[in-house]
């Protein structure tokens, strides 16, 4: 895919997460001065960073923080975290169509070629691609690849939607939603309890500041209800419980339906699929309000 | 590459293990009347009353073998430091062993293997639990700092390490009895395998009424009588209520399973309440009984275990001993049919009646066990004829070594064979057949 005609922007470095939040924070306010119309296309751009590595205490934190064993081994979930400022900075270019803050992530799919060691040197390139309607406004993916030396190891591409942003195209405002079938709740087989501080503490081991992440104040802030658990949060553990010691190539994909408030409680569903025996299917929902919070599968293979 | 022992082996031809007599304190509710009693305490109170019974005063045993669930990181060498609390010889070696809830079955079965094997002539096998005494941790965040602040050299770096600590980590961890893998409570699993096999809250109820009056019919006949000591003020197991009734059992509300579709059919009265107490068991290979005059209660046979994958629920968390069970039986050339007595160990009311519809199914034994058929059934008369855990209570560690001395003697008593089952945190569990001598 990286073969398209796109312009390569080479970083530095990793840039921080938290300056490209206050990029982004900047840009919106001039945009809402300026009332500016949405382009009808992504930059033709990607951004690379080579030679990333990864900091073993931030790793150990970040795996102990999720319960995983603490291997040497980088965990599925970990590659994103590392590589996602890469992509951020993609998203707060000016010519980058869509508002950041407030993006809501609908899904992430990753596969993974094989075993990725923490000292080895990865170089990640990220790009945004297939801009298009959603019944809700505009959705966008974002996909970041991983490589060591001349191997593809990690390819992972998450699809954002931006709320009411719409594509001046003619015709509809994309597909409609579809009655939503209802939701019947698989046999629980976990729980996940999660404090009020787990936004704050994901934060802190992945760098992922986003403030709708830390505290009811910062959230409400972005117009969310209250604080909500990261995405990648719920990914990892997700991968991480399916599959607790991944030798090979790892397939992975999960589907955000609604946030976990925080504090709250998931209630999980780990099955092994009955074909294969390699692919486990997972659920996390509200017992409470009986509605489902995310759907995934990670299949080891 | 499955560990295919279980079924095929042949069993080892060896010496033969014994148990000799038994000991145990009486199991107090949690918070009562050993709520300031540490497990050091309790098991060196089982421990003194074992050695007074069998004359054991400075001897030197081959080993003692014990272990705590809920346990102080102070406690790392319980067993030893029991000892040396002992009136045995400070000569006797000792090591801790931890299985959640079959720890006390599995010290019997290594020191039993250790007899058999000709390494030890004897050997004391038991365990303690207190939920009272239980130990808090500090919090994650205070215990980092604390250990940066050990390693820090200069002032500079003390001060560093200390300004990392923030108020929050100063509120203390303590334990629970969730699964760290699942997050749900032992209790919630089971409330997931009860409805699974549709057990019923009359039939819960039942099994719960008959462990209380069988376990009261045991202390009016002074069964116990050389298998307990008292201890601070306790003469009989707290939670026993001799005159329950079903209908005061059915008054109960449920506690597990609430959120389930299927009806909650778990109270306090058909779950174990949190527990305190010891038990230990003497045993030997028969030269050693003979040659100190000590009575041979029963031939401890062999012993399985087993654990099952509960995170993803292909299995119940406390159905292990369920696939144990087969592969003993198949290696001993074994049926159901050959046992006079059985100890299942109950949790819950709802694990004991799972396992015995898992081994009435043949269907489930097929296609789960690899089995031909059906494991077969189990006589209700013969299950835990002096009482189970739920009236005596199950401090953790302690259930085994209750279990294997009550049975011990029963078969001295009546004869015949028994079987035990115990089921475990982590999905695990253990069985193991003794013989009357």
């Amino acid at each position: 895919m990286s073969g398209t005609s796109r312009e390569e922007v080479t970083l530095p470095d990793v840039p921080a997460l938290p300056g490209l939040y206050r990029r982004a924070l900047a840009l919106a306010a001039r945009r809402t001065m300026r009332r500016a119309p949405v382009a009808l296309a992504v930059p033709a751009v990607q951004h690379r960073v080579d030679g990333v590595r990864v900091d073993l205490l931030a790793l150990t934190r970040f795996q102990q923080l999720l319960g995983s064993a603490a291997r040497d081994a980088v965990p599925s979930a970990y590659v994103h975290t590392l590589a996602f400022p890469v992509a951020m900075s993609v998203l707060v270019r000016p010519d980058f169509p869509l508002p950041l803050l407030g993006m809501v992530h609908l899904s992430n799919e990753v596969r993974q070629a094989r075993r990725i060691d923490a000292s080895e040197a990865l170089d990640v390139v990220a790009w945004a691609e297939h801009l298009r309607p959603h019944a809700a406004g505009t959705q966008v993916d974002v996909v970041l690849e991983v490589r060591v030396g001349a191997d593809l190891v990690w390819t992972g591409r998450s699809v954002y939607l931006a709320r009411g942003v719409r594509l001046d195209t003619a015709g509809t405002g994309g597909r409609r939603d579809e009655e939503r079938p209802a939701f019947t709740a698989p046999t629980p087989t976990g729980l996940w309890r999660l404090g009020a501080d787990t936004g704050r503490r994901y934060a802190a081991v992945s760098g992922d500041w986003n403030p709708i992440h830390l505290s009811p104040l910062t959230a409400k802030a972005l117009g969310m209800k209250t604080a909500i658990a990261h995405g990648m949060y719920l990914a990892a553990r997700m991968v991480d419980q399916a599959v607790p010691a991944p030798s090979g190539p790892l397939h992975w994909r999960i589907d955000f339906a609604t946030p976990v408030l925080l504090p709250g409680s998931v209630t999980t569903s780990f099955a092994r699929a009955g074909d294969t025996g390699h692919r486990t299917d997972v659920v996390g929902w509200s017992a409470k309000r009986r509605h489902p919070h995310f759907t995934g599968w990670v299949r080891a293979e | 590459m499955a560990d295919q022992a279980g079924a095929s082996n042949a069993p080892i031809p060896a010496r033969t293990a014994v148990v000799i007599g038994g000991n145990r304190i009486p199991f107090a509710r949690s918070g009562g009347a050993y709520a300031y009693s540490s497990n050091k305490d309790m098991l060196i109170a089982a421990l003194d009353g074992l050695v007074a019974r069998f004359g054991l005063q400075g001897e030197r045993i081959g080993e003692v073998a014990a272990g705590a669930v809920l346990k102080h990181s102070r406690d790392f060498n319980l067993t030893r430091e029991v000892v040396l609390g002992s009136a045995l010889s400070p000569e006797t070696p000792a090591y801790d062993l931890q299985q959640a809830c079959a720890t006390g079955l599995e010290t019997v079965v290594g020191l039993s293997n250790k007899i058999k094997l000709g390494q030890i002539e004897s050997g004391i096998a038991g365990g303690v639990d207190s939920a009272s005494d239980a130990p808090i941790a500090v919090s994650e965040g205070l215990r980092r700092v604390l250990l940066d602040l050990s390693r820090a050299r200069t002032t500079q770096q003390k001060i560093k390490a200390l300004a990392t600590l923030r108020p929050k980590d100063l509120s203390p961890n303590a334990p629970t009895t969730g699964e760290p893998r699942t997050g749900l409570s032992m209790g919630e699993h089971q409330a997931l395998t009860t409805a699974a096999w549709e057990i019923t809250r009359e039939a819960q109820d039942e099994l719960a009424y008959r462990s209380h009056s069988n376990l009261a019919a045991a202390y009016d006949r002074g069964f116990f009588s050389d298998l307990m000591t008292p201890y601070r003020g306790l003469t009989k197991d707290a939670n026993l209520r001799a005159d329950t009734s079903l209908e005061k059992l059915a008054t109960l509300k449920p506690v597990f399973g609430k959120g389930l579709d299927a009806p909650a059919t778990m109270t306090a009265g058909n779950s174990t309440p949190l527990t305190d107490g010891a038990a230990v068991v003497l045993l030997g290979s028969e030269e050693y009984a003979r040659s100190n005059n000590l009575p041979m209660l029963a031939t401890i046979v062999d012993a399985e275990a087993a654990a099952v994958d509960f995170v993803t629920g292909e299995e119940g968390l406390l159905m292990a001993p369920v696939h144990a069970m087969p592969r003993l039986l198949q290696r001993n050339g074994l049926t159901f049919e050959d046992f006079d007595f059985f100890e299942i160990h109950e949790a819950f009311a709802g694990t004991v009646l799972s396992s015995l519809a898992a081994w009435e199914d043949a269907d489930y034994c097929k296609r789960v066990l690899g089995l031909d058929g059906a494991l077969g059934s189990i006589d209700r008369a013969k299950l835990n004829v002096n009482g189970s855990s739920l009236a005596a209570g199950h401090p953790f560690a302690a259930t085994g070594g209750r279990i294997v001395a009550s049975l011990a003697k029963t078969l001295s008593e009546k004869g015949g064979r028994g079987l035990i089952s115990v089921c475990a945190a982590g999905g695990q569990g253990v069985v193991a057949i003794l013989e009357a001598r």
